[in-house]
C-alpha cells in the first residue's frame, strides 16, 4: 500500500512539473489593464531631467509630454505638445506653437513651463543633460515668445530630425513648475527629490505610485489631448526572474514578458495563446582595442583580430537574438551602410598579423562583464584570436568595475555595448568617431581625422550630402577603427495575443504603451 | 540584568563602529567607481567628475568617513545614489518585507526542524533515521534558487495552489502602512482581502528560506538529543515510569535546547540580512536585492546604512540568544 501511495505521489509530482504541452492559462488581469513583468531595479529616479536608465525613460515617455516626437518608424518629426514649428532659414531657431493642453495638475501647459523644464536640464546637469547641452548653448536661448509660443535657439543648424533628437527626448518632458516649485526646498531647489517618485508631468497616463522592488503603477489621463489612452491601468510588475516571468505570463497574471532568455522566448512563441515580437535595436556590442597599447596602434593588427573573428558563432552563442552587423550606426537608422567586410578568413588575419610584424603574436588581456551570454562570447574570442597568435587572458568583471578601467584608457580589449542615446546617427559617430566628444574614440586613444567629418556631418542641411558624409565615416571606422562590432541586439517582448499595438521599438525611449489595447 | 544588558549594549555599539570604519574603508579600496556604476558607460565624462565633486566622492578616504560619521550622529544615514532618497527612507521600506518573510521562514524552519529533529532522534538508528539524514542531506546541497523555481513551477504554475512572485496581487491595494508589514497592516486595517493576500504571497518564499533553516535546526536537534538521551536523569525519569512523550519534551529536549536556541538565533540574524535569491525568483522587495544592488553599485551611502542595521541585528540576536539561555537554565547568571 505505502508503495502504491508513493508512486502515485510520484506520478502526481511527474505530471506537474512536466512542460505544458496546451496553452495559455486564462488571463486574470481585466480587459482595460495592462500589467508587465519586468526589471525595474534599474530605475534611479522618475525626473525627467535626471532618468536615464530604461525602465525610467519608458515611462517617463508617458507620464511627460515632449514638444514632438518621431513616427513609429523614426522616418519623420511628428507633433506632440506643439502643434506646429516654423525653423529659421538657418535652420539654427525654432519657434514652436503649442496646442491646448493640461497637466494632470489641471494647470494649462504655457511656454512657460517648457522653458522652465528645460533651464532645469541645465540646473541639474544630469546624466542625460548632454542631450540638451550639446546642442542648446545656454538656457537663454528656450525663450517664451509669447504665451503658447516657445522658441529655441540651437549652437548649429539642426535638420528636423536632429532637433526632434534633442525635443523629442524625455529629458525635455515638460514639468509643472507651479508643482515643482511646490515641492522644491532651499536645499533642493528644482524639486529633484520630489520629482524622483511623483509626477508633474501632462502626458496620456498619471503615475498612481512607485513602490520600488514592487511595482509602478499609472492610470489614463482623462484629459489628454490625444483622447483618453485605451488602456485606464498599466502596471509594471518587477520580477527580476526571468523562469519566474514566463510562468506569470503563462499563468495570466501578466500579459507581458520583458526579460525572458532566448530559449523562453522560442518556448513561449511556439504555444498557442502567446507572441513575440522583435526589432533590431540602436544598440552595438562590439569589441574595443586601446589603441595604446602598442599592438593595437597598428591597423593591420587590429583588422586581423576583425578577420579571425568567427561572427556566425557569437550569433550562435546569443541564441539568434543579435542580427550581424559591423557598422557603428545601426540598422534602421538614417545613413546605415549595410557593408560586412569581416568574415572569418584566418590566413587573411595571419597575414596581417606578419605584415604588423607580429607574426608570433602577444598577450592581451580581454575584460568581459558577467552578463550572460558574453563570458561565453569571450571563451570564443580567446580561441578565435589563438589562431593568429593572440593569447588572450579573458577576466570577468561587473561592467562597472570594465567602465572605470575602460574610461581610464587602460584596457587592451573590452566586450561592451553601446545604445544610440538619440535616433540620429551623429550619437553613434561622435561615440565611436570624433576624438575630442571624449567617448569611445577616446577611450580607445584613436584620434583620427576623420573626426572633422563628423563635425562636419552634424551641420550639413542636405540629407543626401549628410548620408555621404555617414557613409565615409562609417567606411573609415569599418576600415581603421578599433572596434571589432559583432552585433545588433535584438529587443524582444513576449505578449498574450489578445495584447495588441505593443510594438518593440529600436530606441529604448519611445516604446508607445498609449495605443495598446487588449481584445 | 540590566547592567549586563547595558553592557553588553555598549560593547555592541563599539563593534559597530569597528564594523563601520572596515566595511567604509573596504568599500572605499576596492576598484570601481561608483559614479560609473550608477551613470553607466555612456555618460559624458564631465558629467562624470562634476557628479563625483557634487556627491563629494573627489575627496579624500578620512574626510569622507568623517563627513559620514557627523551626518550619522545627527540621524542622517545619507542618501543613496542608486535610489535618489534618504537612506533611511529606503530601509524603512525594504527591511520590514525581510522581517515577515524571515520571521515567517524561521518559525517554519524552527518548528519543523525540531520536530523532525526529535523524531530523528528518537527514532535513532532506525530507517526514518536514515531517511530522515539522507533528506538534510539533499536539503543542504539543494540551491536555494532551484527550490524556489520548482516549487514555483509545481505550487502556482502547475497546480494552481499557490499565488505567484510578488508580495501582493497587484490588483490589491496596500493597506496605509502603520508598522510597514503588510500582514500586520491589512489586520490592523482589517483589510482581509490584502491579508489572505499577503499570507498566501509568503508562503511559497518562506518556506524555501525556511527550508535551509530546517535542515540545520534538524541536524542540531538531533544530535543534542542523542547526547541528552544518553544522560542518567533520562534514564531516572523512564525508570520512573514517565509517559515517553513527557520524557522526550520536558526531561531531554528542555536541556537539549540552548544550541538549538543558538543556532536558530544565528539563522534569524542571517535571514535578516535578506537572502538575495529567493527575492529574487519571487519577486520580494526586501533587503536582501537593495544590499545586492547596494555593493554592485558601489553606493556607499546604503552600504553603510545596511551595514549599520546588520550589525545591529547581530549584537541584539546574539544578546537574545544569552538572555533565552537564562530562561532556559536557571544555573546562568548574568553578571
Amino acid at each position: 500500500m505505502r508503495i502504491r501511495q508513493a508512486l502515485a505521489i510520484l506520478m502526481l509530482v511527474a505530471v506537474a512539473i512536466a512542460p505544458a504541452a496546451a496553452g495559455a492559462a486564462p488571463s486574470r488581469v481585466p480587459a482595460n489593464v495592462l500589467v508587465i513583468g519586468m526589471n525595474t531595479s534599474d530605475s534611479v529616479s522618475l525626473d525627467p531631467a535626471q532618468a536615464f536608465e530604461f525602465t525610467s525613460v519608458w515611462v517617463n515617455y508617458h507620464l511627460y509630454d515632449t514638444l514632438v516626437d518621431f513616427s513609429r518608424d523614426f522616418a519623420r518629426v511628428v507633433p506632440r505638445l506643439a502643434s506646429s514649428w516654423t525653423a529659421s532659414a538657418d535652420l539654427k531657431t525654432y519657434t514652436f506653437t503649442l496646442r491646448p493642453s493640461r497637466f494632470h495638475s489641471g494647470a494649462p501647459v504655457t511656454a512657460d513651463a517648457v522653458v522652465f523644464s528645460i533651464q532645469r536640464v541645465f540646473a541639474l546637469k544630469m546624466a542625460p543633460s548632454f542631450i540638451v547641452t550639446d546642442f542648446i548653448k545656454a538656457p537663454t536661448d528656450v525663450v517664451a515668445a509669447g504665451p503658447n509660443r516657445v522658441r529655441v535657439t540651437f549652437n548649429q543648424a539642426m535638420p528636423e530630425m536632429l532637433m526632434a533628437s534633442v525635443l523629442a527626448n524625455p529629458v525635455t518632458g515638460v514639468v509643472d513648475p507651479a508643482l515643482v516649485r511646490r515641492n522644491s526646498t532651499p536645499a533642493d531647489p528644482q524639486g529633484n527629490k520630489w520629482l524622483t517618485d511623483h509626477d508633474a508631468g501632462s502626458g496620456p497616463y498619471i503615475l498612481m505610485g512607485w513602490t520600488r522592488n514592487l511595482k509602478i503603477e499609472m492610470r489614463a489621463f482623462d484629459n489628454y489631448w490625444r483622447g483618453r489612452p485605451k488602456m485606464g491601468r498599466i502596471f509594471l510588475q518587477d520580477m527580476p526572474e526571468a523562469t519566474a516571468q514566463m510562468l506569470a505570463l503563462q499563468q495570466g497574471d501578466i500579459d507581458v514578458a520583458m526579460g525572458l532568455l532566448p530559449g523562453q522566448f522560442k518556448q513561449v512563441a511556439a504555444q498557442p495563446g502567446f507572441q513575440v515580437k522583435q526589432t533590431p535595436t540602436f544598440t552595438l556590442r562590439y569589441l574595443t582595442m586601446n589603441v595604446g597599447y602598442e599592438p593595437f596602434s597598428k591597423k593591420e593588427v587590429r583588422n586581423a583580430v576583425k578577420y579571425a573573428l568567427d561572427y556566425e558563432a557569437y550569433k550562435r552563442i546569443f541564441e539568434d537574438t543579435i542580427d550581424p552587423g559591423q557598422t557603428i550606426v545601426p540598422a534602421n537608422m538614417f545613413a546605415h551602410l549595410k557593408d560586412r567586410p569581416y568574415q572569418r578568413n584566418i590566413d587573411r588575419a595571419r597575414a596581417l598579423m606578419r605584415e604588423a610584424g607580429y607574426e608570433r603574436g602577444f598577450k592581451a588581456e580581454l575584460m568581459v562583464p558577467v552578463d550572460v551570454p558574453l563570458p561565453d562570447v569571450a571563451a570564443k574570442m580567446k580561441e578565435d584570436l589563438a589562431q593568429i597568435g593572440i593569447e588572450v587572458d579573458v577576466k570577468v568583471l561587473r561592467n562597472a568595475d570594465i567602465l572605470g578601467v575602460y574610461r581610464a584608457q587602460k584596457h587592451q580589449l573590452a566586450i561592451q555595448r553601446w545604445g544610440a542615446d538619440y535616433p540620429d546617427p551623429d550619437n553613434l559617430a561622435k561615440a565611436f568617431a570624433d576624438f575630442d566628444s571624449r567617448v569611445l574614440a577616446w577611450r580607445n586613444q584613436w584620434d583620427h581625422p576623420v573626426k572633422a567629418k563628423v563635425k562636419q556631418a552634424v551641420q550639413e542641411r542636405d540629407p543626401a550630402r549628410r548620408a555621404a558624409l555617414y557613409t565615409e565615416i562609417q567606411k573609415t571606422v569599418l576600415d581603421e577603427g578599433p572596434y571589432a562590432i559583432f552585433a545588433y541586439p535584438l529587443r524582444l517582448v513576449a505578449m498574450r495575443t489578445s495584447v495588441k499595438g505593443l510594438d518593440p521599438s529600436p530606441l529604448y525611449t519611445t516604446y508607445d504603451m498609449s495605443n495598446v489595447t487588449k481584445e | 540584568m540590566w547592567a549586563y544588558i547595558v553592557r553588553r549594549l555598549a560593547l555592541a555599539s563599539v563593534a559597530i563602529f569597528g564594523v563601520l570604519v572596515i566595511v567604509f574603508v573596504l568599500s572605499h579600496v576596492i576598484p570601481g567607481d561608483p559614479v560609473v556604476a550608477i551613470l553607466g558607460g555612456q555618460a559624458r565624462e564631465d558629467i562624470v567628475e562634476s557628479l563625483r565633486q557634487r556627491w563629494g566622492l573627489d575627496r579624500p578616504i578620512h574626510e569622507q568617513f568623517i563627513r559620514f560619521i557627523g551626518r550619522l550622529l545627527q540621524g542622517d544615514l545619507g542618501t543613496s545614489l542608486a535610489t535618489n532618497r534618504p537612506v533611511a527612507d529606503d530601509l524603512r521600506a525594504f527591511f520590514p518585507a525581510t522581517i515577515e518573510l524571515a520571521t515567517t521562514a524561521i518559525v517554519i524552519g524552527a518548528l519543523a526542524g525540531l520536530a523532525v529533529g526529535i523524531i530523528s532522534a528518537v527514532a535513532h538508528g532506525k530507517w526514518i533515521d536514515h531517511l530522515v539524514r539522507f533528506l538534510s542531506l539533499i536539503g543542504l546541497s539543494m540551491p536555494v534558487f532551484w527550490l524556489g523555481l520548482i516549487l514555483l513551477l509545481l505550487l502556482y504554475a502547475r497546480l494552481g495552489l499557490l499565488p505567484g512572485p510578488g508580495q501582493l496581487d497587484i490588483f490589491v491595494t496596500r493597506p496605509p502602512s502603520v508598522t510597514g508589514l503588510i500582514t500586520v497592516d491589512s489586520l490592523l486595517a482589517r483589510d482581509y482581502a490584502a491579508l489572505r493576500s499577503a499570507l498566501g504571497h509568503l508562503v511559497l518564499p518562506a518556506v524555501v528560506l525556511g527550508s535551509h533553516a530546517l535542515v540545520g535546526i534538524a541536524r542540531i536537534t538531533r544530535a543534542s538529543m542523542l547526547e541528552v538521551l544518553g544522560q542518567d536523569y533520562v534514564k531516572v525519569a523512564r525508570a520512573k515510569g514517565l509517559a515517553e512523550r513527557t520524557v522526550i519534551l520536558r526531561h531531554a529536549l528542555k536541556n537539549a535546547l540552548l544550541p538549538i536556541i543558538t543556532v536558530i538565533g544565528i539563522y534569524y540574524g542571517g535571514l535578516l540580512e535578506g537572502a538575495v535569491l529567493t527575492e529574487t525568483v519571487f519577486a520580494w522587495p526586501g533587503l536582501g536585492r537593495y544590499a545586492t544592488n547596494a555593493m554592485l553599485s558601489q553606493d556607499f551611502a546604503a552600504i553603510m546604512g545596511v551595514t549599520i542595521l546588520i550589525a545591529l541585528i547581530f549584537s541584539l540576536a546574539n544578546l537574545a540568544v544569552d538572555l533565552a539561555y537564562g530562561l532556559l537554565n536557571p544555573k546562568i547568571r548574568y553578571e
